[in-house]
């Protein structure tokens, strides 16, 4: 499996993030680009850009065929996915295969498996890794109804070809079930096109806790520790930590443990996350489901780890084993990372298009950014609003925040809101820094956030 | 006429020495095609010679590529002159000016279009597009090379609308 020339199928900062992996190997880029991005940062750092077509997303980076026509066509012997658009979908690692091109992640078929996460939560369980108490498939209200009473209020009605936090609908009690299952059902027919929908207890005081895996051709997984991943905003992950550390030791161990063995009996490969909720109550953690992919949030890993997670991806597709072992991976001190995005935090954090005419990131000892903005640059309205993951590493967790305090407060923007004025306020917090956090704190802080604007 | 060997190799010397990338000869049945980057695969005629410039320079029939030809670089940016509207690729994909090896292309330089003229074909995924000219008028210059990558908004043929 050669991999000399790589089309990074995807935009933002994960293109740029890519690109640097690539030439940290010595091996080729070609930049896949709408008509919005020809100007872009990873246009211009990759050995040359390929336009695939409008600026809308599903007529460029959803689009399988354009994406193989243009690997084929600047002679890519590889194609990197990124996060987000086509990268977990099993039809984009599939058409790579049938025209020989190195899909830079898992095989269609450990895709297709974790994709659908009714079929995932058998999977872990068989596996005995613990799962959510819940159900199987739920065909209609009344089947729900009787589930729901079985497993208690309140519950989560989930898609089963969702994740990634869409396609939850919560059901607090036994009136609301019918409704919510009939819009529930509707909204995953419109979104994913299958309305299997399945139930999850809800747990209302909990952590998100997700572990890194990487797994190489010759069955060799390891864990690279997990990540804490908690401070979210409609399911929408904003800060995340490494390592988990209100977990104990053997908690932690624990989970990783679990993550390693159920990507290991699908013999995954490449780099994945396997995401828990953990109960802060009852100090359980159950699987939630597999992101088969790389993630937004994997430098904080990174940091802790050393392990240079986009190279290994490179590597473990062109065929090569893992040159680290379990027992000799190491984790140093903690990493923190912060999402920049395009919002007003005062204008209850509308998104901000827009020219960026003063783009000046914080530097420093255990900074880093990762972005594609520069001064000048415009923020496109077609796409996500993250302008950039600004990344700190400390010996310990108060380093940490320190450092970021200082990094946010140096880090100036000018042309457009972005919402670093709302990430200081967090960081700022004595319940953040003491740790005194769920996953439904910062909408708390959020709304206490907006109203003080409004007030 | 005849070309002997001596006269491609003192075409190919001229071409060399000019600024021009790519040159095409038609004498009767004969054709030579000649280009300094990538070869160009017109068509697969038997009487078609195709001489790449860094391969040898005598005379070979049908040296033509069978897979789409790959385009390392990036096109150049094309100027749109003053009068001309060009016909843009509507999506990336390979290029075809003809129906199927060996046909005539489906338009010709000084050739008239009309706006719903099919002038060309992109395949994807072997599936073949047809491409519209959008504007009726007669074609200047042909933009985009046979059977290589053209990327979305690419110009293919420059126009002059009538």
């Amino acid at each position: 499996m050669s991999v000399t020339r790589v089309l990074v199928a995807n935009r933002g900062e994960i293109a740029v993030r890519i690109i640097n992996a690539c030439q940290s190997l010595g091996i080729e880029t070609v930049a896949a680009v709408s008509e919005a991005d020809r100007d872009s940062l990873a246009a211009q750092k990759a050995n040359r850009a390929v336009c695939i077509g409008p600026p809308r997303s599903s007529d460029s980076y959803l689009k399988v065929g354009a994406l193989i026509a243009a690997a084929r066509g600047t002679g890519c012997d590889a194609l990197h996915p990124g996060y987000g658009f086509l990268s977990e979908r099993a039809e984009l690692a599939e058409a790579c295969a049938q025209h020989n091109i190195v899909f830079v992640g898992p095989s269609a078929d450990n895709i297709a498996k974790m994709g659908d996460k009714l079929q995932a939560r058998r999977i872990a369980q068989s596996s005995g890794v613990p799962i959510v108490p819940g159900s199987d498939r739920a065909k209609n209200a009344p089947e729900a109804a009787v589930l729901a009473k079985q497993i208690g209020y309140p519950i989560l009605l989930k898609a089963s070809a969702g994740g990634g936090g869409r396609g939850i609908k919560l059901v607090s009690n036994p009136s609301e079930m019918e409704t919510t299952f009939s819009t529930a059902a509707a909204e995953a027919r419109a979104a994913f096109g299958d309305d299997t929908l399945y139930m999850e207890r809800y747990i209302g005081n909990a952590r998100h806790i997700e572990v890194q895996v990487l797994g190489d051709h010759f069955g060799n997984v390891i864990h690279l520790g997990e990540r804490d991943c908690s401070l979210q905003r409609r399911h929408q992950k904003i800060i995340e930590e490494a390592p988990a550390y209100a977990l104990t030791q053997d908690v932690r161990a624990k989970i990783c443990e679990a993550a390693a063995t159920l990507a290991r009996s699908i013999g995954y490969r490449n780099a994945g996350t396997i995401e828990f909720i953990y109960d802060n109550d009852s100090s359980e953690f159950f699987f939630l489901e597999m992101n088969t992919r790389i993630q937004v949030e994997h430098p904080v890993t990174e940091m802790i780890t050393g392990v240079d997670l986009v190279a290994q991806q490179l590597l473990i597709a062109r065929g090569q084993a893992l040159p680290y072992k379990q027992t000799n991976l190491r984790l140093h001190g903690h990493a923190i990372e912060c999402r920049i995005n395009a919002e007003s935090p005062q204008h209850g954090f509308r998104p901000c298009p827009g020219r960026i005419s003063n783009w000046q990131p914080p530097s420093g000892d255990g900074v880093r950014l990762d972005s594609h903005c520069y001064t000048g640059y415009v923020v496109s309205p077609y796409y996500d609003s993250l302008l950039a993951k600004l990344i700190v590493h400390g010996d310990n967790r108060a380093q940490a925040i320190d450092r970021m305090k200082v990094a946010l407060a140096t880090f100036q923007v000018e042309g457009i809101d972005t919402g670093i004025p709302f990430l200081q306020t967090i960081i700022d917090n004595p319940d953040y820094r003491c740790g005194k956090i769920n996953t439904r704190w910062l909408e708390k802080k959020l709304d206490e956030y907006s109203a003080s604007y409004v007030a | 006429m005849e070309l002997s060997e001596d006269d491609v190799l003192h075409i190919l010397k001229l071409i060399d020495e000019s600024k021009f990338d790519y040159f095409q000869l038609e004498v009767g049945e004969l054709k030579i095609t000649v280009s300094k980057g990538d070869p160009i695969p017109i068509s697969a005629s038997p009487q078609n010679v195709a001489v790449s410039q860094a391969s040898a320079p005598a005379p070979q029939t049908a040296s033509v590529a069978a897979a789409p030809a790959q385009k390392k670089e990036a096109p150049k940016p094309v100027v749109i002159p003053e009068g001309m509207v060009p016909i843009k690729s509507p999506m990336v994909g390979v290029f075809y000016v003809a129906p199927e090896p060996g046909k005539p292309p489906f338009v010709t330089v000084n050739g008239p279009v009309k706006a719903d003229s099919t002038v060309g074909l992109i395949e994807v995924m072997k599936v073949f597009n047809a491409v519209s000219a959008g504007v009726d008028g007669i074609v200047t210059e042909v933009l985009a090379q046979n059977g290589q990558l053209v990327e979305y908004g690419q110009p293919l043929f420059l126009v002059k609308p009538s």
